[in-house]
């Protein structure tokens, strides 16, 4: 491209200002596609609720906190935030657990129905939890899994355990087996050129499965009310009771369920951008 | 690494299962009292008082139900008390405990709403818990606009659809609002207000020429609707912001525009139409299934429910109003003044034509609903012919009351088997 280009030094002055301009206009429109919804979130969350409801708007906040403060003070949300958070911990370490030994396995090993093996992984979500969620409470009931955070992790391991199989098979895929073979021939065993070769390579795309499968986790709510009571989750406490309230106190339970997720997102952002190859440079 | 994720997981594992401790209070699983600010009083004011705690938990009925038939079927759990509207306790009636042996200290009870609480049955299967109803609510700026003659208190659809009109053209945007949002309760207007009041039938008449003419009513009036209408779940938020100057809606979903600006706005009747004033009361009822963990302790939770300050704080908290004898307190909020009196002028009306909710339809109601609601859509808002889409609709409503083999209900008149859909 560059000799083509260097003959027409001009044009290809023009061309890049153009494609610089695309560019930079393509990241202000991405930036204000993800900001700007979290902005009025929370414009509206810090107003007051004549505020919310009137007209115009001012677009600044009034920092009133009537609306955040009845939130903190709404019996259980903490306790709530704390289920929350346990049970999406517990679904990310059981999903990674079971999903990397499996897409390794897919990855390394040729085995008989190993295509049709990877269609029933995905086969887990064909179906709505709706009508999933009937015979599982009343399985949960009968064995004393009903209403525990574990109980709950086990089914949103469920739904995430696809996705951390197929993202891991295709981090697997991409490290060349040569590595593992170089790593045997040098003195480890399988385990050792595992841990020591392989493993971190591909951490940080482990990592960001991981980062999936707890957001698929926080965001689910159906089997969260059904299947606990007191140990209910953030959602499953908010989502149904926000979807009838009042206008300004959706936008605080919106920034309620909202924070907490970002506060994750940036904590592990480092992970989920080494997965793209940007990181360490 | 390895070292913190596995200590990660002990400790998680560890918390999960010592998380699981047994409380003694009593679950309160309910349909009613959702939004967060009445859960809230619920839990501070009313429930509050009751000696050994209530844990109260609203929920969408789709979760709501999942729950119980689980429990159910389970045989065990841990739900103590049920609340929840009239007919989506009498689906599961076999399965309620007998609440006739429950001593309520001499308190009456409306007699119409024990028996329908009894679900047809001679074991009284549920307690009335709470009542509310749909009216009409406008701000009193529209008042001036009102055709000549008309009576609020005595309106006709063909007044309001001239009151809107007369609005639209005068102050250049439509004024009536109309709760058509996805969490809007507009299939409780067509089947509770509009069909009876029209043909005095929620289902066996629902493709009758009387029908036909109130949906081409509807229809009439819905040029002069706000069209932000599609978008309404509670009529209180576009009054209180002036969007909407004239609405129907549910009385525990307009309460708060009267609270706020109480001065702003006047209570009515719903209107009536060529067969009477149709009208929709909201029964809700408490019950116990027999798998609670502990029925004493939620029969005397039923019990705390019924006692007549109880009921004046369920009034406060969510706007629905007691089923049992009791003078009410002169310092009740702006809302319970307002809606109170426009209550008691719709339901006292001499043309009164008296609704109930849909009964014995079990996990089929949302199917019925979505009937009324698509028959909305395809009339009002695609604008296809009234009389093909009545047909089309009465065959998926002949279906679903076959299936659900549902007899009739008011104002329906009684059948043998399914209601008939003709």
């Amino acid at each position: 491209m560059s000799t083509a280009v260097s003959v027409d030094a001009p044009h290809k002055v023009e061309v890049r200002s153009a494609a610089r301009f695309l560019f930079i206009a393509a990241i202000v429109v991405l930036c204000i596609w993800v900001l700007l919804p979290i902005y009025l979130l929370f414009v509206n969350a810090l107003s007051s609720p004549q505020e919310v409801s009137g007209f115009p708007k001012t677009g600044l906040p009034s920092f009133d906190f009537g609306s955040v403060r009845f939130f903190l003070s709404f019996a259980g949300v903490l306790q709530a935030l704390g289920n929350s958070v346990l049970v999406a911990v517990l679904t990310m370490v059981l999903s990674i657990g079971i999903g990397a030994p499996a897409g390794y396995a897919l990855s390394r090993f040729d085995f008989p129905g190993k295509e049709s093996f990877r269609m029933l992984v995905v086969m887990t979500r064909a179906f709505p939890l709706p009508l999933l969620a009937l015979p599982l409470a009343v399985l949960f009931i009968r064995t004393g899994l009903d209403d525990t955070a574990f109980g709950l992790a086990i089914v949103h391991t469920v739904l995430a355990l696809p996705f951390a199989v197929l993202i891991t098979f295709s981090l697997f895929s991409g490290i060349p087996i040569e590595l593992e073979e170089a790593a045997w021939t040098l003195g480890c065993n399988r385990w050792q050129a595992f841990r020591k070769v392989v493993l971190p390579l591909v951490m940080p795309g482990i990592a960001a499965s991981a980062v999936f499968a707890f957001t698929i986790s926080w965001n689910e709510v159906f089997a969260a009310a059904v299947l606990t009571i007191q140990n209910r989750t953030l959602p499953a406490f908010l989502v149904q009771s926000l979807n009838v309230s009042p206008l300004h106190l959706k936008f605080a339970g919106g920034a309620a369920l909202v924070i907490p997720a970002l506060i994750f997102i940036f904590a592990v952002r480092r992970y989920l951008f080494a997965m793209w190859g940007i990181a360490n440079r | 690494m390895h070292k913190t994720i596995s200590i990660l997981t002990g400790a998680t594992l560890a918390l999960s299962i010592s998380a699981h401790a047994a409380t003694a209070q009593v679950l309160f699983w309910s349909t009613q009292a959702a939004p967060v600010e009445e859960t809230q009083k619920m839990r501070e004011d009313v429930l509050s008082g009751f000696e050994g705690g209530v844990d109260f938990q609203p929920q969408e009925v789709g979760p709501f139900v999942t729950r119980l038939e689980a429990e159910l079927e389970a045989g065990s759990g841990s739900i103590g008390v049920v609340g929840a509207l009239h007919g989506e306790l009498a689906t599961y009636a076999e399965h309620w405990a007998d609440l006739s042996g429950v001593d309520l200290g001499g308190i009456e009870v409306t007699p119409a709403f024990l028996e329908l609480g009894k679900l047809g049955t001679q074991e009284q299967k549920y307690l009335p818990w709470m009542q509310a109803n749909y009216v009409m609510a406008a701000n009193k700026q529209s008042l001036e606009y009102l055709p000549e003659g008309a009576d609020i208190n005595a309106l006709t659809y063909d007044q309001l659809v001239q009151w809107a009109k007369a609005m639209a053209e005068q102050t250049g945007s439509p004024k009536f609002g109309f709760p058509a949002g996805p969490q809007g309760l507009k299939h409780r207007f067509f089947q509770g207000f509009l069909l009876p009041s029209y043909a005095n039938s929620t289902v066996t008449k629902f493709a009758s020429d009387e029908a036909e003419a109130g949906w081409n009513m509807f229809k009439e009036l819905w040029q002069y609707t706000n069209p932000a209408s599609t978008n309404y779940a509670f009529m209180q938020e576009p009054l209180l912001s002036g969007d909407v100057w004239v609405a129907f809606d549910h009385i525990a979903r307009l309460a708060d525009a009267f609270n706020q600006r109480p001065d702003d706005f006047v209570a009515f009747p719903a209107p009536a139409g060529p067969a009477g004033r149709g009208f929709m009361p909201v029964l809700a009822g408490i019950a116990v299934p027999k798998g609670a963990p502990d029925v004493e302790a939620s029969k005397r939770l039923v019990r705390y429910m019924m006692q007549p300050e109880t009921q004046v704080a369920t009034l406060l908290a969510t706007n629905f109003f007691p089923t049992i004898e009791v003078t009410l307190p002169e310092d009740l909020p702006a809302s319970a003044r307002a809606l109170g009196p426009a209550i008691q002028a719709m339901t006292s009306a001499e043309d009164a034509v008296p609704s109930l909710l849909p009964v014995g339809l079990g996990d089929l109601g949302g199917q019925f609903n979505q009937v009324y609601t698509d028959a909305f859509e395809r009339i009002v808002l695609a604008g296809q012919p009234v009389r093909d889409v009545l047909d089309q609709q009465a065959e998926t409503l002949r279906s679903i009351m076959e299936q659900a083999k549902a007899p009739c209900w008011l104002p329906d008149q009684p059948s043998d088997g399914p209601c008939p859909v003709e």
